[in-house]
């Protein structure tokens, strides 16, 4: 098997039958994407490189979760990473709000930050798509996706109606996948 | 937290977004994952978000490198995708037997390959028209099963393939004196793993074309199964069909066939 021209679905097939190449070249496609992901949800390396290890070990010993059918397995992986991530995230929320410090004040002054380091990395059409969706459906997807709180926490972040915040949510993201099709991205074809 | 009310589907479509975004609670997530079992249509639309959500993410340029290590060196072995290795994570025991134990399935059989191998390809190919391989198929299993090609070994298989009693035997190749492409596992309650070594065993065939597990039984011959174009471990079950005398593979149509007229391309005897 040539894995440098496998397709991904080819690879998780080869990842079901032991074969390490495969699970080493899926990681050179996708290891950089989820490492960022993870690293920008947690803000610590020690933690990142922990999630990236897991979700490729999970891959190995779980290869038959991954289904072509339903999407990309880059999207795959980076869903795992962000909930892998998310978990993280939340027990350090957990502790943080027992060392009785303002969820609310760590929140924002994370939000600010991680937003000039994501300017800085990601496509130009996808920084487009976003940035042509209001704030009040852009702020509640960020908050979520990138700081790993419910929908209500973001509305309590954001001072709205939990019920406004999670329709919003819904909404942004299909309006931001009717975004990056206009500027020639589409989604369901993503990283194969 | 209490157990959250009943939602309707309405109510799980409102949630998919944040669902998706892992924006949920744990027990309103598992509400969600609970209708996403039986409801194609949230199914759907959750894999577009994470389509768009993971656009959202960088492209992160070149992984590093030292992490790739940390994971390799978790994978509990080398990159050698050998029998040994195999072997190795499924604890089966080196063969306890000795001597010459791989014989072909019928040595009448066995001398009309030999001659139509040397007579060259057109010769083989009507040989290969001649020759049934198998006097009834009374036990068909046709469809590709893909998790049974695809999935690894469950727990409760490897514990199976460690018990006193489970068998290696050696599938040689007709063709090719001394060479054994693959290798039968068979347990004593009737569970069977075929081994192929990728790199040095049955070779790729092209999609059009699958290898098909068979077992001897008696004066019949069953198939066992399909294991697609390029198997690597597939797992089959004897155990409704006690006293299996010998394990054959041949090359088949993609979908496999109910009875055979090609040569075997790996066989090999079960010693009792």
């Amino acid at each position: 098997m040539d894995v440098e021209q496998a397709s991904d679905a080819n690879l998780v097939v080869a990842v079901g039958r032991w074969h390490e190449p495969a699970l080493a070249e899926i990681y050179r496609r996708h290891g950089g994407a989820v490492h960022a992901l993870s690293r920008r949800m947690l803000r610590s390396d020690p933690l990142a490189e922990e999630v990236t290890q897991e979700v490729f070990l999970g891959l190995w010993r779980n290869p038959e979760k991954f289904d072509a059918q339903r999407g990309t397995l880059r999207s795959f992986l980076l869903a795992r990473t962000h909930g892998k991530s998310v978990d993280v995230v939340r027990a350090e929320e957990s502790r943080r709000r027992r060392e009785d410090r303002s969820t609310r004040e760590t929140a924002t002054a994370a939000y600010d930050i991680d937003r000039e380091v994501w300017d800085l990395t990601v496509a130009e059409q996808v920084k487009d798509a976003l940035g042509a969706l209001p704030d009040d459906l852009r702020r509640p997807i960020e908050l979520a996706y990138f700081g790993g709180r419910t929908y209500q926490e973001v509305a309590v972040l954001l001072d709205q109606p939990e019920g406004t915040v999670k329709s919003r949510i819904r909404s942004g993201l299909g309006r931001l996948r009717v975004n990056l099709m206009e500027r020639g991205i589409e989604p369901a074809g993503a990283g194969l | 937290m209490s157990t959250p009310a009943p939602l309707s589907h309405e109510e799980i479509q409102e949630l998919l977004g944040a669902y998706a975004l892992d924006a949920l609670d744990p027990d309103t997530a598992a509400v969600v994952e609970e209708h996403l079992d039986g409801c194609v249509r949230c199914t759907a639309e959750v894999a577009q978000h994470h389509e768009v959500a993971g656009l959202l993410a960088n492209s992160g340029g070149t992984p590093p490198a030292q992490l790739w290590d940390g994971i390799a060196s978790r994978l509990g072995g080398t990159s050698d995708d050998s029998w040994d290795r195999l072997a190795a994570r499924l604890d089966v025991p080196e063969p306890v037997s000795t001597g010459p134990h791989v014989v072909p399935l019928d040595p009448a059989r066995r001398r009309s390959r030999l001659v139509a191998a040397g007579a060259g390809l057109v010769a083989a190919a009507a040989a290969v028209v001649g020759l049934v391989f198998g006097v009834q198929v009374d036990h068909l299993h046709t469809q590709v099963n893909a998790l049974q090609a695809t999935s690894r070994l469950s727990a409760a298989e490897r514990a199976a393939l460690a018990e006193a009693g489970t068998r290696r035997i050696p599938l040689a190749d007709p063709a090719r004196t001394g060479v054994t492409p693959a290798t039968i596992v068979l347990t004593t309650a009737g569970t069977g793993f075929v081994v192929n070594d990728r790199s040095a065993g049955l070779a790729p065939l092209p999609a059009t074309r699958t290898y098909q597990l068979w077992a001897v039984v008696g004066t019949r011959t069953i198939s066992l199964g399909l294991l697609g174009s390029h198997p690597g471990i597939v797992p089959f079950s004897v155990a409704g069909s006690p006293g299996v005398s010998a394990f054959a593979i041949t090359d088949e149509v993609s979908g496999g066939v109910v009875q055979t007229a090609n040569q075997p391309v790996a066989e090999g005897t079960v010693r009792v």
